[in-house]
């Protein structure tokens, strides 16, 4: 597992390099919930909305990749803004649990105004 | 007596007036005008001072103002979902913050509407007869809207808020409100302007108050809801599902933290413990659940004990939630029914209910002795005792 998280951030930040210039992927992890979701995050600098709406379908597929490779059902996919900002932050690949599945992917809207969701199963 | 709403007039997309219709008799004052009629148009300001006037407690005219995260799509889903359900036509406004720019608030800032989407989305709301009510309720303005630069600044942004057409502007700061004065939006006064008692309910009233929403630590202290609701002519709201700890401590300094940290006004050197009075709150919950049973919540079941002194509006807190939480918890409270943990309905902290669940039937009743309750804890022990038959911890 270490292994494929280690190479799963050195892949997203090369791929956003390739596709958008010097993005900076400092960190990258595993995650469990309270709620019963789990998921793949990564921490992002130097990456803006506009090219996370500009390359979604790249982005989206190469988070769906690594978040497969460290055994997480990418079934959420979203960018996290920092809020009130253009930033892109953190992305993230989630697996939901019931809970989730309604109140937090449920709507026909972001479920918050600083998420930009990127694929929904 | 009665009253119902009958029919919205709008000019374009514009609601100018409403018909109500009214049953049964009428105070005398105002017998001679609408007796004869018994069918009459009213503004709604108008329609306000009929009520004051005539002291009617038992009207169902009880407005609902919801939490609105700031995106256009959620505001969308919002509105639709009130419109699909029957029940919910007390949903009469939504809040949501404003630029950070101009100045923070008292929760995080997700979303930095610009005017021009304001005014879009509030001409949206008007269209489906919902009012559009901006969050400006900063605690620590660090001293900058008494510069000559702050209050040209103020003054322009509660201008171009009016151009949008916004209802109404939710301030903390008691300059704010008077110089909101000058502007026909409704001003607000805050939970975060602190107003627990008939005094200081007044002066927000002559400073310019058209709406004042009282201190949630005073939602159980029931004869200072009625002396307030007494002194003030103005509308008098409560909220009913913030959690935050009973006479906390850290309230103030929360609030002030969390001002700077929505705004550009930011610390300079960074934060060692950006949460740190967020951590201490959930940390005295854990090791105390009787402090989650303490705080001053309002069950969606006893929202009518609060109509019974007066208050006839109320509001629910949770703009930096999700949309379909939002939703849950207007049909909630709309409904006045809620069955399960009632944590799944409390603003904050909100991860408590991972932890505990607390049966929201098993606390019928319990109103009757906190209204009637004279606060001194450790003298008392309810509270204690009915956390003990409500409260489990989630295996």
């Amino acid at each position: 597992m270490k292994e494929e998280i280690s190479e799963g951030r050195k892949k997203l930040e090369e791929e956003l390099r390739h596709l958008i210039g010097n993005i900076f992927v400092p960190e990258a992890k595993v995650f469990g919930m309270v709620c019963g979701c789990t998921g793949f995050a990564a921490d992002l600098r130097g990456l803006q909305y506009d090219d996370v709406d500009v390359f979604r379908e790249k982005i989206s597929a190469v988070l769906e990749e690594i978040s497969k490779s460290v055994g997480v059902e990418p079934e959420f996919v979203y960018a996290r803004k920092l809020p009130g900002s253009e930033e892109v932050v953190t992305l993230t690949a989630r697996e939901l649990c019931e809970r989730c599945k309604k109140e937090f992917a449920g709507s026909k809207a972001s479920p918050r105004p600083d998420i930009v969701v990127l694929k929904k199963k | 007596m009665e009253i119902f709403l009958v029919k919205v007039f709008t000019e374009g997309k514009k609601v100018v007036d409403k018909t109500f219709f009214v049953k049964e008799s009428f105070p005398s004052s105002f017998g001679k005008a609408f007796l004869l009629k018994k069918r009459f148009v009213l503004k709604e300001k108008n329609l306000n001072d009929f009520y004051r006037t005539t002291d009617i407690l038992n009207r169902p005219m009880t407005r609902l103002m919801v939490p609105h995260p700031g995106h256009f799509s959620a505001l969308k889903e919002i509105i639709e979902a009130k419109e699909l359900e029957e029940g919910l036509e007390e949903v009469e406004e939504v809040f949501m913050g404003g630029s950070p720019e101009v100045m923070g608030s008292g929760r995080g800032v997700l979303h930095a509407p610009l005017i021009d989407e304001i005014r879009e989305q509030t001409e949206y709301a008007h269209q489906h007869d919902i009012k559009m009510n901006i969050v400006m309720n900063s605690t620590c303005l660090g001293g900058h809207h008494l510069t000559f630069e702050g209050y040209k600044m103020f003054k322009w942004y509660f201008s171009e808020l009016n151009k949008a057409d916004v209802d109404g502007v939710i301030v903390a700061e008691p300059y704010l409100v008077e110089l909101l004065r000058d502007f026909p939006m409704k001003t607000i006064v805050s939970v975060l302007s602190y107003v627990d008692a008939p005094q200081r309910a007044k002066f927000f009233e002559d400073l310019g108050a058209d709406v004042i929403t009282v201190d949630t630590n005073i939602n159980r202290h029931f004869p200072l809801l009625r002396a307030i609701v007494k002194a003030v002519n103005c509308d008098v709201r409560v909220i009913v599902n913030e959690g935050c700890l009973y006479r906390c401590p850290f309230r103030y300094f929360h609030y002030n933290l969390a001002s700077h940290l929505s705004s550009l006004n930011q610390p300079r050197s960074p934060l060692f413990a950006p949460d740190f009075y967020f951590d201490k709150c959930i940390n005295i919950r854990l090791r105390d659940p009787t402090q989650i049973i303490k705080s001053p919540w309002i069950r969606p079941e006893d929202v009518k004990e609060y109509e019974a002194i007066g208050i006839k509006s109320f509001k629910l807190s949770g703009r930096t939630k999700t949309v379909n939480w939002i939703i849950e918890c207007m049909k909630a409270y709309s409904h006045r029914s809620f069955k399960g943990n009632l944590l799944e309905l409390l603003d904050c902290p909100q991860m408590l209910r991972f932890v505990f669940y607390v049966d929201n039937g098993k606390l019928e009743g319990s109103i009757e002795q906190w209204k009637n309750c004279k606060k001194i804890c450790n003298e008392c022990g309810y509270c204690d005792k009915l956390t003990q038959e409500v409260l489990t911890s989630i295996k």
